[in-house]
Formats: structure tokens, C-alpha cells, sequence
């Protein structure tokens, strides 16, 4: 849906609280060490940073898994499809070779797809993720710090992509852009297609953390250690990037672990309208998209991409929240 | 703590495995007669072609008919009507020259509509043909319809405003393919195309400069309805056509509902085919297949009398399939819309690699992919069983084998290219697949769905293989062999014949059969197509569509029509 | 305030301006033949290409972005094939389903709004409710179990939570109808009835954002002098928080919510796909695929519209809520 979201989520953090100073007569802790104690603390966060971490090994170790299982994503199993283009047997085809059983219709094994899917959507939204964060920290500290006519003209430019519907754009740019770099004849390759994925979220994405940054450093700059540091003659970079930024961490942190959920979801609904990756590439929100016509003839299609896509996403939630808890105590329970 | 929203999901998707029955699914075959042979005939007697209709057993008057289908009707304006929904809902509000009488089993009979006869061949040449109008045959204002209504109707199918509908009629009138510059509408509304003349108001003559002994056949479709020229409204009669059938469109929300009213001054003796038993019939569009099926299932109250025209979607084949109650409330035939994987002959000049192509594919894999023998049946011939005089064979038998050494050890790089939306993309796997394994190199080429259509019909288009149907116009093979086929119609856009073939002996062929008897021809199109397949193996024969389609609980004597192969409902009334 | 409401305007204008060239240099780079597409069988080239010049799609861009510009503010004559003059503000007629632009969003609009205006109210009242709930009982189970329920809601797939909601209410409990929309001047009751599955997943999917940032910021709002001067006034604890940091703990919120609410506007496809409802998403995703370009110009500058007046509405209400700032 709307990707404005994604990014001012974490605008309740506040980054002024953030810098917190050690109280004398304390264990001289630096604020990032009491943070990562606050979050070792918090084990819903642990757990779901657990689970976070099992996916994307999970992911990164694709091609091993599928070496070891001994079934590409690719291969058919028709002879184990009914005509009716159902699997045979119980649960959607379920058996000691095929873990999680088969697709309807084209007979592919769903467990080694996902893995693999798995990697595809991991893949894109850390990608974009960390692109849109990147954009959106720099244009959003050079706007907010200047001030003037620059923050006018960043300002005016994320109303103008706000302004914008998304999904029309990516279904427009998707062939566009295609029809551009390749040939009637070329096979679009898969690549080329996630990098459009990324590059549109990126496009469209970094208004929500240009926002939220240029709001904090609005906050910050006339504090002391930045007249501080003006006054010692730093440079306009020093100052940006060596005194603004630091104080920054925490939402920017809080705001990109919330944006990767946000991408996965976004990957899975650009693949729900047929703009992002096609078949034969494995990828979640295709998987998702077909089987959810299944729910009531095949239910095991669907629970099986379903429950994963539901677990990695909370997980990150969930994650993306302890975070949120640990970098800011006065908002904590 | 917070593990309790985990639990609380896992909950909903627990939920859904019981939703879900849990059973065995074992391997049945379908009932649908895939091998139905059609059987047709031009009535001669002018008794056949007068009302009223045959009644219906069990059938009633009254009631409200819904049909739901997914998007809106592209065209409503009888002389635009050109897709199946159009052309099986045409019939409710317009009339024809010519109609079939069909008993949904592929056994048709061509009879008069608003003509007495299915045409007079005037010298036995198929150049002068004559119609004459039957009495008693009125407007939805009560005034008659005369052969200058007819006339006008075929006339305004000229203007190129009007684009959208089938142009036989027009191009044998003209002699020309661009006949709307031979004879321009607009600036003639007074006059007549030529050869199209009416020496009075019961005649109806047309003057062909070739013989087209096709035309009792096209002059089936909806655009030789009717229209004063007074009511004309241009490209708005799209919205609100003027009736000359037994319903009348009162209210059209478009792309939401359409309701149509009976039409008090239709006369059903006049009428050989239309029963027109409900009060009222309704259109509603925006569900998909899936919603449709779902809605049908669960048979609701608004639901009983209703026909959910995008059929049964694949996804819940097997569950309908399996309940024997579900069952009975579908229609299962094999309709005329042929499935082929078309091989473009400019780029694969080569027969053998043509040939290979045809052992390689494997049938029974396509037939899961396209979503089981439900939804289609395989198909080895050109022409569909559905086409008159049709003759199954198979000249290339599905062996890996017999691809490989066919190809004799080249690996030919070919481009398939496939539309973006999800039911093709699977079928452009099955078929790599299948190619692979036989030694082709296949790169699928993915496309904008809605622009593949047009973009494989340029003559010069950079493909090799594509996925292309085609349901002809009338169950001849005179509509699908010489239209697909012959190479002499060849142009720079917009071809049917995308397999680009171009054959000096299958094209003199063409003109023998065109210009035999229509009775006669039926056994030699099927001769022809055995040979084209032989001699020249244009495409790969893929599969037949099947019409699975659901109704409520309520609906009777709907049937699926033996020319397009969708629902009709000139005989459907609704249960009391 | 004048000024202010003046400047917002100007910039405005200058943003949907920027959007009508962007969408319609973007769409004209479409690779797609909205002329062919319209043609189903029998087409010959010449019939394509005159077709092709008759609806000016062989003019110069300029001259095509002008013309359309133009017909938006004084109407233009579109010639025979597409119904004549077209009155101001005239959005241009329909490639593909022959009939003027305006009057398929005199149709859409309201189905799309009938969706997005309940789902948001719905959805900031339960976000909103809960957080502050959350934040005033912060650490009890409510809080929890509120903060979890929002969490699962935000991990859902929207076609995952709609396509669920079908098969329980309306395909196997049978309580519902199928979703569909009636106008609610019409039948009320059967409006709401159509619609309801549909606001229910939205709200179930947009609360999250709401709860988790009403949360923060009440939480920091209640630790403010303002208020515990409040409290310690004798302010009941009702009126303490309930006027006075409510106030300034929703102040962000509004931010969210216009934009949220505007961005619906424009992106329910996901919604009406699910649903089976047509509303401006589904018209805006059929255009595109088949280049239909009048439709696809006004569903952008429609939605961008949406999404500009939010913008100048919620930095209007800032004002109204928040005394602290000052419009400049």
C-alpha cells in the first residue's frame, strides 16, 4: 500500500533522549552498551532476533540446502500431480522426499522454493531497505541542518513523491524500463528485474526517513556540541556527518529494522499485481499470491509460504520493536 | 509475553487447515466428452425457422436470471459485438438474420432469425443471395422491422466510429479488406454499401462481386441486427442499444450492472430459439472466477438463480469436482476455443525442428498445468472436435525419443513468448520444460499479456513460439483453416495467421474447398487439416478449452452452445 | 494563517503541475498499443493508423499534454468516435471502455471512498484507543496483549487477512454477503454490509502503526511538567490527560494519518482486488495494463490531488491542535 509508512513509524523515538550521560558514580557504560544490556534483557527481542537470524542463514544457505535435499526449485514432479492438477496423497503431497509437498499444477517442490523464495524477498528488502535509509539520512540532515532554500526544495521534492501513487508508477516503470535496456529477444534476467524492484522502492521510500531525520536534526542543530564544533571552525561535513549523525543512530536503527518488514510486504504485493518477479523464480509473494486460491482446496500450499512469510515478517517486528525499546528507555515499559 | 500473538496466528492458520478438508486426493478421470463429433445442417424447411421455440421441460415463466462475470462487456452495440459474452448476450436484446438452433451437444441447425430462411442462393453461385424479413417482427417501440432497418444496420457497421465487430459481411460487400474506404458511411447515411439493396420492405438482397457461400453463417452474428435510422445514437448506442429481441436494457450502471425487462412487443411466435422465460435478467460484474465459484458454492439466497459466466476456478475444481451435489449445478463441455502453440515458420523455416517441436510436447503435463482435464482436453488436430465433419488424428505422437532424433543433434535457441499474467507463465514453463528435455534452448520472453496478442500478430515480430487460441466464428473449418493459414492474407500488423506459413499447394487448396458446397466441405477440411499438419506442422496442437461452469440452485436449461463454447440463455429460466 | 494557507496552495499547484508532466511523460513511455488492444479480430494497418491519428496520438507530445491540460479547464472537442465536445473540466475519453473519464470516476470515486473513510476512522480509532490505553496502563497485560495484537496485524499480508475473512463470514459462517458496494444513500444497512470486510482488514493491518506511535508519544507527553502541573492543579485525571495530553501526543499522528489517508486514496488496488470491488485502484491497474492514457492521467492527478489537500489539511489542523506551532 502506501509506502509512507515505512520509515515515519519510528518517529516516536526520541533521539534527543537518546545520548544519555553517564551518571556520575555509575560504571562509565557507553549508551550503546546499555543499550545492547537493555536488549539482552529483553527476550521476546532475543527470541525473535533468533528467528530473524535462522531466515536469513536460511537464505544465505540456499544453494547448500538444495545440494543436500537433492531437488532443484526448478524440477517437475508431474507424475505425482492429479489430473484434477492437485498433488496426490495427503496434505498437498507431503512425504519424506517432498517435506513440504508439491505446487499444483506444474508438481514443483514447494519446500526448496521457499528456501529459495526466502532469499529472493530477504534479498530485496534489506536492499532497499538499506538504499531508501542511506537516501533518506542524507538528504534529510542536509535539509533539516541548511535550512533555507535547500530544505525548501528537499521539502517541496518529498511532497512531490508523496504526491505520487506508488503502485501506478511501478506498474508503468516495470516495462518500461524493461522494453529500455533489453531486446525483444532477450530474456529480462532476474537480476536486472529485482533491481528495478529495489531501485522503484528506493524512488519511492525515502521520503519517510528524509522526514523523520530532518525533524530530529532540526532538534539537534542548535544544540551545544554543534555550536560547539561550528565555533571550532569543523567543516560542514564534520559537522554533518561526525557530529549530527551519531545522534541519529538510534531512530535511524529502529526506523531501517522496521523498513525491512515493511519491503517484504511491499515485494510480496508488487509480485501480488504480476509487477515484480515472475515465475519460474521462486519468490514469496508469487507463492503466496497463487496459493492463496487454494486455501480450500489444497490448504497446505497456502500454509506452509504463509506461515513463513508471517514468521520472518513479526519476527522483524518484533525485533525492530526491543530495538526500539533498548535505544530509547523513556519510552520502555 | 508477546508470544502470545504467535500463538494467537497460529491460531488463525489452524483455522484454516480445518478449513480445508484434509482428505486424499486420488487420481479420477473427468466425464467430460472430449470426443464429441458436432453435426450441422442449413434448414430448408421454412417451418424451422418460425416460433415459438420448443418449450422446455420443467421450465416456468417469471423470475429473475443473474449472471456474474468479472469484468463488464466490452461491447453492447449489436454491430461491435464481438466477444463470447457479447455474442451469447446479444441474442436477449437483438435479433439476427440468420441463428442456430442448438441442443448444447454440438448438433446445430442453421435457421432464419428475423428472415424467414437461413438465405435463398438466388443463382446457386453464392454471389446473389436474398433474404426475406418474417412478418410480425417489432422494435421495442412496436414499430415493425423492415429489410430497411436490417439494411441500416449493416450500413452503420461501416463507420470506422463504430470498430469493434466482426467485418465478413463488410469486406465481401466492398471486396476490399479496407472497405471502409471503398464506402464511406458518413457521408452516405441515406444510401446502401454497395451490392447491399432492399427492392422492399420484406427483401434483403446482397450482390457479391466473389462467391461467399459462407454467409447464412456469418450473417449468425450480431451485426446484422436491426436499427432505425432514428434511433441511432452513434458510439452511445453502446450504453443503451435499441431492442429488437425479447428483453430490453432499462438500466446500465457500466462496468457495475445492466438490467434488462421483457420487451412486451416481442412475439415469440416469430422466434425459433428464444424462450425467454424470466421476467428479468441481470448482469453484475467485478467478482472473479475465484469469488464466483466461492458465491455459487455456498448457493445464498441472492445467489440460486444466478450463473457465474468466468467458470469454475481452477483452484476449486478438485472441491467441486469431488461433491457430487456441487456437481450436478455445473455444465461440463469441450468448447471450440482451440489452444496452439503457434510456431512462427519465418524464423523456423526448418520442418524438422518444426516436427521435433510437435513430438516434444508432452500432452498430459500441459493438461495439468493448464489446470487439469476439467478445464481443458488435449488436443492433436488443428481444428477443435467442435468443427463440422471433424476427424481426430495425431501425426506427431508425444515421444522424447522420436524429438531427439528428429532434431538429429541440433539444439535450436528458440524465444517463447508468454503473456505476464499467471496462468500463462506456467504454461511457459511446462512448455520450456518439456522443449529442454528434448535438446531445444528455450528463452522465455515475458510480455505485457494485453499487448502479446498484438504484438505476435505483426507480421515481423522477433519471436519464434507463442501461445495462441482461436475459436471460430461458425463450426466450419472454412472459419479457422483459410483464416489461420493462408499465407496470401499475410500483412504487416494484425494477423491471424501468426504461424506465418505461406504454401502455394495448401493455398490453391484453400480456394477448391471454399468453393464447394457448404455440406460438402466439412470432410475435406478435415482431409486438409490432417495435411497442413503433415506437410507443414505450423504450430503444436495443444488443448481445447473445457467449459466448467457453476450455477444456483435455481437455474435451469442454461446450456453451453455448440458454436462458441460459453453459456447461452436463450432457454434458461429460473425455478419456481 | 492567510499567508500561509496561500503559500501551501501556490506549492500545491506547482507539485500537481510536476505530477501531470511526470505522469505523462512516464505513461507515454509505456510500451503499449492501446489502438491494437481495442482491436480484437480482422484489424488491417491502415484502419489501426487512422485510428491511431484520430486520436491524436501521432501529434506532438506537447501538443497532446497541452490539449489535455486544456480540456481539463475549458473542455475540448474530442471528435466523433469519442462522443464530441467533452464540457470542462473535461478528463478525456476512455480508449477502452468508450465513455467519458469523468463519468467512470463519477462511479469509482464514490466506491473508493466508501471503503477508505470508514477503514481509516476505524483504524485511527482503534490504533489511537489502544495505544493510550497501552500508555496509561503501561506494563499490564492490556498493554501487552494490545502491543502484540497490533504487531500481528502489521506482519499480515492484506490479501492474506481479506482472502481469511472471506472464507470464514461469508463462504462458510454465511453471515456476511459478499463484499460489493451500494450507494449509501441507496440502503445504508447494505453499503455497510458489503463493506465492512473490507474496512475490517484495513483496519486490522493500519491500527499497528497507530497503537505503537499513540503509545510513545502519550508515554512521553505523561512525563511532561505540563502535565503533571495539570495534575497537581487538581485537574481530575480524566481532564489532566484526556485534554491535556491527548492534545499534544496527537499531534504527530495527524501527520501519519493525512498521509496514510491520502496514499489509501490512490492505492486501494490491493483492497478492491481482494475484495472483488471496483474502485479506483482496480481502474487505475486495468488502464495501465491497457495503456489507456486519458484514465491513467486522471487516476494520478486524482490521487495526487487527495494526497496534496491532506498535506495542506493536516499542517492547517497542526495549528488547530497544537497552540506551540505557529504557521509561517
Amino acid at each position: 500500500m502506501s509506502l509512507s509508512q515505512i520509515g515515519t513509524d519510528a518517529a516516536g523515538v526520541d533521539a534527543t533522549a537518546v545520548p544519555v550521560a553517564p551518571q556520575p558514580g555509575m560504571v562509565g557504560r557507553s549508551p550503546g552498551r546499555l543499550a545492547w544490556a537493555r536488549l539482552r534483557a529483553n527476550r521476546t527481542a532475543m527470541v525473535s532476533g533468533w528467528i530473524m537470524l535462522f531466515f536469513i542463514v536460511l537464505g544465505l544457505a540456499a544453494p547448500l540446502i538444495e545440494l543436500l535435499y537433492g531437488i532443484s526449485p526448478f524440477e517437475q514432479f508431474q507424475d505425482k500431480i492429479a489430473n484434477n492438477s492437485l498433488p496426490l496423497g495427503y496434505f498437498g503431497g507431503v512425504s519424506g522426499e517432498h517435506w513440504f509437498g508439491l505446487e499444483p499444477q506444474l508438481g514443483r517442490d514447494i519446500f526448496i522454493r521457499l528456501v529459495y523464495g526466502l532469499r529472493t524477498s530477504l534479498f530485496i528488502a534489506t536492499s532497499a531497505a538499506l538504499l531508501t535509509t542511506a537516501l533518506g539520512i542524507v538528504l534529510g540532515i542536509v535539509s533539516g541542518y541548511l535550512g533555507g532554500w535547500i530544505d525548501g526544495v528537499i521539502s517541496w521534492v518529498i511532497d512531490f513523491a508523496l504526491a505520487l501513487p506508488f503502485l501506478i508508477f511501478a506498474l508503468a516503470i516495470m516495462p518500461t524500463v524493461t522494453a529500455r535496456f533489453y531486446g525483444p529477444r532477450d530474456e529480462i534476467p532476474v537480476p536486472f528485474r529485482i533491481g528495478v524492484m529495489i531501485f522503484l522502492f528506493a524512488l519511492f521510500g525515502w521520503t519517510g526517513t528524509a522526514r523523520l531525520v530532518r525533524g530530529q536534526v532540526i532538534s539537534l542543530r542548535e544544540r551545544e556540541f554543534v555550536e560547539a564544533a561550528r565555533a571550532s571552525g569543523a567543516g560542514l561535513f564534520h559537522i554533518l556527518f561526525r557530529q549530527l549523525l551519531p545522534n541519529l543512530w538510534a531512530p535511524i536503527l529502529v526506523s531501517f529494522s522496521l523498513a525491512v518488514p515493511g519491503y517484504i510486504t511491499g515485494e510480496a504485493a508488487l509480485s501480488f499485481l504480476g509487477i515484480g518477479v515472475v515465475d519460474p523464480t521462486p519468490d514469496f509473494g508469487v507463492m503466496i499470491n497463487k496459493s492463496l486460491s487454494y486455501a480450500q482446496t489444497d490448504p497446505a500450499y497456502l500454509i506452509f509460504p504463509g506461515v513463513v512469510i508471517f514468521l520472518l515478517v513479526l519476527a522483524f517486528n518484533l525485533f525492530g520493536d526491543g530495538l526500539r525499546d533498548a535505544l530509547d528507555p523513556k519510552s520502555s515499559r | 509475553m508477546r508470544s502470545r500473538a504467535i500463538l494467537a496466528a497460529g491460531g488463525v492458520l489452524a483455522l484454516t487447515v480445518a478449513l480445508g478438508a484434509c482428505s486424499e486426493n486420488k487420481n479420477t478421470d473427468s466425464d467430460v466428452d472430449t470426443d464429441r463429433v458436432a453435426s450441422g445442417a442449413i434448414a430448408t424447411d421454412p417451418k424451422d425457422s418460425m416460433g415459438p421455440a420448443k418449450a422446455v421441460e420443467g421450465a416456468a415463466k417469471g423470475g429473475t436470471f443473474t449472471v456474474i462475470r468479472q469484468t463488464k462487456i466490452s461491447h453492447m452495440d449489436p454491430q461491435r459485438v464481438y466477444s463470447f459474452v457479447g455474442l451469447n448476450t446479444a441474442p436477449l436484446y437483438a435479433r439476427f438474420l440468420t441463428t442456430w438452433k442448438d441442443d448444447g451437444k454440438g448438433n446445430v441447425t442453421l435457421v432464419g432469425d428475423l428472415a424467414e430462411t437461413p438465405g435463398v442462393n438466388v443463382n446457386k453461385d453464392c454471389k446473389v443471395w436474398e433474404f426475406k424479413i418474417k412478418d410480425g417482427v417489432k422494435f421495442e417501440d412496436g414499430s415493425a422491422i423492415t429489410s430497411k432497418e436490417v439494411a441500416y444496420g449493416i450500413a452503420r457497421s461501416f463507420d470506422p466510429d463504430l470498430a469493434g465487430g466482426p467485418t465478413y459481411i463488410q469486406e465481401w460487400l466492398a471486396n476490399d479488406a479496407a472497405f471502409d474506404t471503398k464506402w464511406d458511411f458518413k457521408a452516405n447515411k441515406t444510401s446502401l454499401p454497395p451490392g447491399l439493396t432492399t427492392p422492399d420492405a420484406k427483401t434483403l438482397r446482397f450482390e457479391f462481386a466473389k462467391p461467399h457461400c459462407d454467409l447464412p453463417f456469418a450473417a449468425s452474428l450480431p451485426a446484422t441486427a436491426p436499427l432505425p435510422p432514428a434511433k441511432d445514437t452513434g458510439v452511445e448506442l453502446d450504453n443503451k442499444p435499441f431492442s429488437s429481441g425479447p428483453y430490453k436494457l432499462v438500466k446500465n450502471t457500466v462496468g457495475v450492472e445492466m438490467l434488462f425487462e421483457r420487451n412486451e412487443h416481442w412475439d415469440a411466435n416469430t422466434d425459433p430459439v428464444r424462450n425467454a422465460y424470466p421476467d428479468k435478467f441481470v448482469y453484475k460484474f467485478g467478482p472473479n472466477a475465484e469469488a464466483q465459484t466461492n458465491r455459487l458454492i455456498a448457493d445464498g439466497a441472492e445467489d440460486q438463480a444466478t450463473l457465474g459466466w468466468n467458470g469454475v476456478d481452477s483452484s476449486l475444481v478438485a472441491k467441486v469436482a469431488g461433491d457430487a451435489g456441487l456437481m450436478g449445478r455445473t455444465l461440463r463441455e469441450p468448447t471450440p476455443s482451440a489452444w496452439r502453440l503457434s510456431i512462427n515458420t519465418q524464423r523456423v523455416p526448418d520442418l524438422s525442428v518444426r516436427q521435433a517441436l510437435n513430438y516434444a510436447i508432452d500432452r498430459s503435463g500441459m493438461v495439468k498445468a493448464a489446470g487439469g482435464d476439467l478445464k481443458v482436453a488435449p488436443l492433436t488436430t488443428l481444428m477443435p472436435p467442435s468443427t463440422l465433419g471433424f476427424k481426430k488424428f495425431d501425426a506427431y505422437p508425444a515421444d522424447i525419443e522420436k524429438a531427439k532424433s528428429t532434431l538429429a543433434g541440433k539444439t535450436p535457441e528458440l524465444v517463447l513468448v508468454i503473456g505476464d499474467d499467471s496462468g500463462a507463465q506456467e504454461l511457459g514453463t511446462q512448455v520450456k520444460n518439456d522443449l529442454e528435455k528434448a535438446g531445444f534452448k528455450i528463452t522465455i520472453k515475458v510480455i505485457p499479456a494485453d499487448s502479446k496478442l498484438d504484438e505476435t500478430k505483426k507480421k515481423d515480430n522477433p519471436w519464434d513460439l507463442y501461445l495462441d487460441s482461436w475459436a471460430a466464428d461458425w463450426p466450419s473449418g472454412a472459419a479457422l483453416l483459410p483464416v489461420l493459414f493462408d499465407g496470401r492474407t499475410i500483412k504487416a500488423e494484425g494477423n491471424s495467421n501468426t504461424s506465418y506459413i505461406n504454401n502455394d499447394a495448401i493455398n490453391a487448396e484453400f480456394d477448391r474447398v471454399l468453393a464447394l458446397d457448404p455440406a460438402a466441405q466439412a470432410p475435406e477440411w478435415a482431409k486438409l487439416d490432417e495435411r497442413i499438419m503433415k506437410e507443414l506442422a505450423p504450430a503444436v496442437p495443444l488443448y481445447a478449452d473445457v467449459m466448467f461452469v457453476m450455477h444456483g440452485s435455481k437455474v435451469g436449461g442454461v446450456y453451453i452452445d455448440s458454436i462458441f463454447g460459453y453459456p447461452a440463455f436463450t432457454r434458461a429460466f429460473v425455478k419456481q | 494563517m492567510l499567508r500561509f494557507l496561500i503559500k501551501r496552495l501556490l506549492l500545491g499547484t506547482l507539485t500537481m503541475f510536476a505530477v501531470s508532466l511526470v505522469a505523462f511523460g512516464m505513461f507515454f513511455m509505456l510500451p503499449r498499443d492501446a489502438v491494437a488492444t481495442m482491436c480484437v479480430k480482422n484489424c488491417n494497418p491502415e484502419r489501426l493508423e487512422r485510428v491511431r491519428v484520430e486520436l491524436g496520438l501521432k501529434d506532438p507530445l506537447i501538443d497532446q499534454y497541452t490539449g489535455y491540460m486544456k480540456g481539463i479547464f475549458v473542455g475540448r472537442d474530442l471528435g466523433s468516435a469519442q462522443g464530441g465536445f467533452c464540457d470542462a473540466p473535461c478528463l478525456g475519453y476512455s480508449y477502452t471502455s468508450s465513455e467519458e473519464v469523468s463519468d467512470i470516476f463519477a462511479r469509482v470515486l464514490p466506491v473508493t471512498l466508501s471503503i477508505v473513510i470508514p477503514a481509516s476512522v476505524l483504524w485511527l480509532g482503534l490504533g489511537i484507543g489502544l495505544g493510550m490505553i497501552s500508555a496509561l496502563r503501561r506494563g499490564t497485560v492490556f498493554d501487552r496483549l494490545a502491543i502484540g495484537f497490533s504487531l500481528t496485524g502489521a506482519s499480515m499480508q492484506l490479501y492474506f487477512v481479506g482472502g481469511m475473512l472471506m472464507i470464514i463470514f461469508v463462504y462458510t459462517l454465511k453471515i456476511l454477503p459478499v463484499p460489493h458496494y451500494t450507494s449509501l444513500w441507496d440502503d445504508p444497512l447494505d453499503w455497510a454490509s458489503g463493506l465492512v470486510l473490507a474496512w475490517v482488514a484495513l483496519a486490522f493491518l493500519f491500527s499497528a502503526v497507530y497503537a505503537r506511535l499513540s503509545r510513545a508519544q502519550m508515554l512521553e507527553t505523561l512525563a511532561e511538567d505540563f502535565v503533571r502541573t495539570a495534575r497537581a492543579k487538581g485537574l481530575s485525571k480524566s481532564r489532566a490527560y484526556g485534554r491535556h495530553a491527548l492534545r499534544a501526543a496527537i499531534t504527530p499522528i495527524v501527520t501519519i494519518a493525512g498521509l496514510d489517508i491520502g496514499g489509501a486514496l490512490g492505492g486501494t488496488v490491493i483492497t478492491e482486488t481482494t475484495f472483488g470491488i471496483q474502485g479506483l485502484g482496480r481502474t487505475a491497474v486495468e488502464a495501465v495494463r491497457l495503456g489507456d492514457l486519458p484514465t491513467i492521467m486522471a487516476t494520478v492527478l486524482i490521487s495526487a490531488v487527495f494526497i496534496v489537500v491532506a498535506n495542506i489539511v493536516v499542517d492547517l489542523l497542526y495549528a488547530v491542535i497544537d497552540p506551540r506551532v505557529r504557521l509561517s
